[in-house]
């Protein structure tokens, strides 16, 4: 196989080759490090590049494998990490200059599970400061591949651009408010936010402790899935972890979804806030299911509307835990984060008390509707990716919130398993194309369900096959 | 609800430990009356019925 195609191969692809000799990952690693050495200029998806780790870690596998200790699915597979996670030895730096020197002598839990599972880590990806979901960047901002005019989404911005460009195999992000799925639904990419405890959070650098959340992004559902049963379970070291077994989130993807029942959520369908191409690719996909044989009937969550106010009254956390940096070092944080940070530290308590009443609300509303079905479904957000412009100032109360249409915050609020996959793309009147994300939603814990409706669906379109003209 | 004035958010963030300035003072004016005017709009029937538990704990 020629080297040039490898970047593109599945997590999937690549184990088979690689178990069998006929690709070993020291040919991998290089093939995804030349690209990164071309495309990262442009893209600035990593902050980090560990060429030197990466290349002694594809030996070892190669050795290993050569020798019969095949580790599984992911032995041998280049992956990055957003630059939240803890990395022994390899700065880490939250997106933040202020954290520019920080350098773990330990790493996170989930970088010690793809260790053991054999992954090789390429780098450190780039996010907004501090993880904020959003656009703001310290470093440098991030470019979609699709379109370098314009932005990724974020907070896990890299992950977005990294995955969706072929320079690592599969990737993690978090998503406190929609982290991952946002720019997995922008770089035309799969993204999981796995129910909250079922991914240890241990060597993460916090935002919100009852929304933070760990998981993949992938160029495939499956890709997704593998990634997540190497990093799932129990951890003593977070004991917000559930204790409850990891299932083959791989084994029922079968494309058969005969008899599951699909909700729509009209409100976040409806809405102005979704463009009408965004809201035509989500009709089509609804056909595509019922299609599959999945019932498909509306629902309701009536909080949903009001899903950004309740989560930016709970914003007072980073606020706190940032306090020092908001006294002494005010003006070396980015705009949008100073700005909401001071706003979450003056956020009188009783309207703190009230939004965590209305998430207790919503979160009955989300558990209600899946009651009735399956799985949600709903965009990811309701417009593609736009242009990297500078934070706006704030001069209005209007003016205050610049995620109106990310819809994507309801399922973080419910700690319920979120996913993202491309539905279509909107095509510009040059030409651009830009992708398009559905999102799907499932019971706690449900996320064998989750991955077997996105597969499906997957498996009977074309999205997933397409490839940013990089 | 009457906004709040930026003297008034110059004395909240003093509360807390924060003396904020311009530029900042007026954008963070409009960001927490905004936030503020948003939460007291919300008001479903449910909402003096139920307690402020964000999520249940693990059974670990």
């Amino acid at each position: 196989m020629e080297k040039s195609q490898l970047p593109f191969l599945t997590v999937a692809a690549l184990a088979h080759l690689i178990k069998t000799h006929e690709v070993s990952p020291v040919e991998v690693v290089e093939a995804y490090l030349e690209r990164i050495e071309r495309l990262n200029p442009l893209l600035h998806a990593f902050l980090t590049v560990c060429p030197e780790d990466a290349r002694r870690a594809a030996r070892t596998a190669e050795h290993e494998i050569t020798h019969g200790a095949y580790r599984g699915s992911l032995h041998g597979i280049p992956y990055a990490v957003k630059d939240q996670l803890s990395t022994r030895g390899i700065r880490t730096t939250a997106g933040s200059p202020l954290f520019a020197d920080v350098v773990p002598d330990e790493d996170a839990t989930v970088i010690a599970k793809l260790h053991q599972a054999g992954a090789i880590l390429l780098g450190k990806l780039n996010m907004t400061e501090f993880g904020t979901t959003g656009f703001s960047h310290q470093f440098s901002t991030p470019r979609n591949p699709w379109d370098l005019a314009r932005y990724t989404g974020g907070s896990s911005s890299g992950s977005g651009a990294a995955t969706a460009a072929g320079l690592c195999a599969t990737s993690l992000g978090e998503d406190t408010g929609g982290s991952i799925r946002f720019p997995a639904a922008w770089c035309g990419v799969v993204g999981l936010r796995p129910s909250w405890g079922r991914v240890s959070r241990y060597g993460l650098m916090p935002g919100v402790w009852s929304m933070d959340t760990l998981g993949p992004l992938a160029r495939s559902v499956t890709d997704c899935a593998l990634t997540l049963e190497a990093i799932a379970g129990h951890d003593p070291k977070d004991p917000y972890t559930w204790n409850v077994p990891v299932p083959p989130y791989t084994q029922g993807l079968d494309g058969t979804i005969t008899g599951l029942r699909v909700g729509v959520v009209r409100e976040q369908l409806e809405t102005d806030l979704v463009q009408p191409e965004v809201r035509e690719a989500v009709l089509c996909a609804l056909d595509v299911l019922r299609d599959l044989g999945a019932t498909v009937e509306d629902v309701s969550i009536p909080l949903a509307a009001h899903a950004g106010t309740i989560s930016g009254g709970l914003r007072v956390e980073a606020p706190r835990r940032y306090r020092t940096l908001l006294q002494s070092r005010l003006q070396e944080i980015g705009h949008d984060n100073r700005i909401g940070y001071l706003t979450g530290a003056l956020l009188p308590a009783q309207a703190y008390y009230k939004a965590q009443q209305l998430r207790v609300l919503l979160r009955q509303q989300v558990l209600q509707a899946l009651a009735q079905v399956d799985v949600l479904v709903q965009p990811t957000a309701g417009l593609v990716a736009q242009p990297v412009e500078p934070d706006p100032l704030i001069d209005s109360k209007t003016k205050t919130n610049r995620l109106s249409w990310l819809l994507t915050t309801t399922y973080s609020l419910a700690n319920v398993p979120a996913l993202s996959l491309p539905c279509g793309f909107h095509t510009l009147q040059d030409g651009t194309a830009l992708p398009i994300g559905l999102q799907i939603a499932g019971k706690p814990f449900a996320e064998v369900t989750v991955f077997k409706v996105a597969n499906a669906y997957e498996q009977q379109t074309p999205w997933h096959h397409q490839r940013p003209p990089l | 609800m009457h906004d709040l004035t930026t003297e008034e958010i110059r004395a909240l963030g003093h509360a807390v430990g924060l003396e904020i300035r311009e530029p900042e003072l007026t954008e963070v004016t409009y960001s927490l009356n905004a936030l503020l005017e948003a939460l007291e709009a919300i008001n479903p029937a449910e909402l003096e019925h139920v307690e402020p538990l964000p999520i249940l704990l693990p059974s670990a």
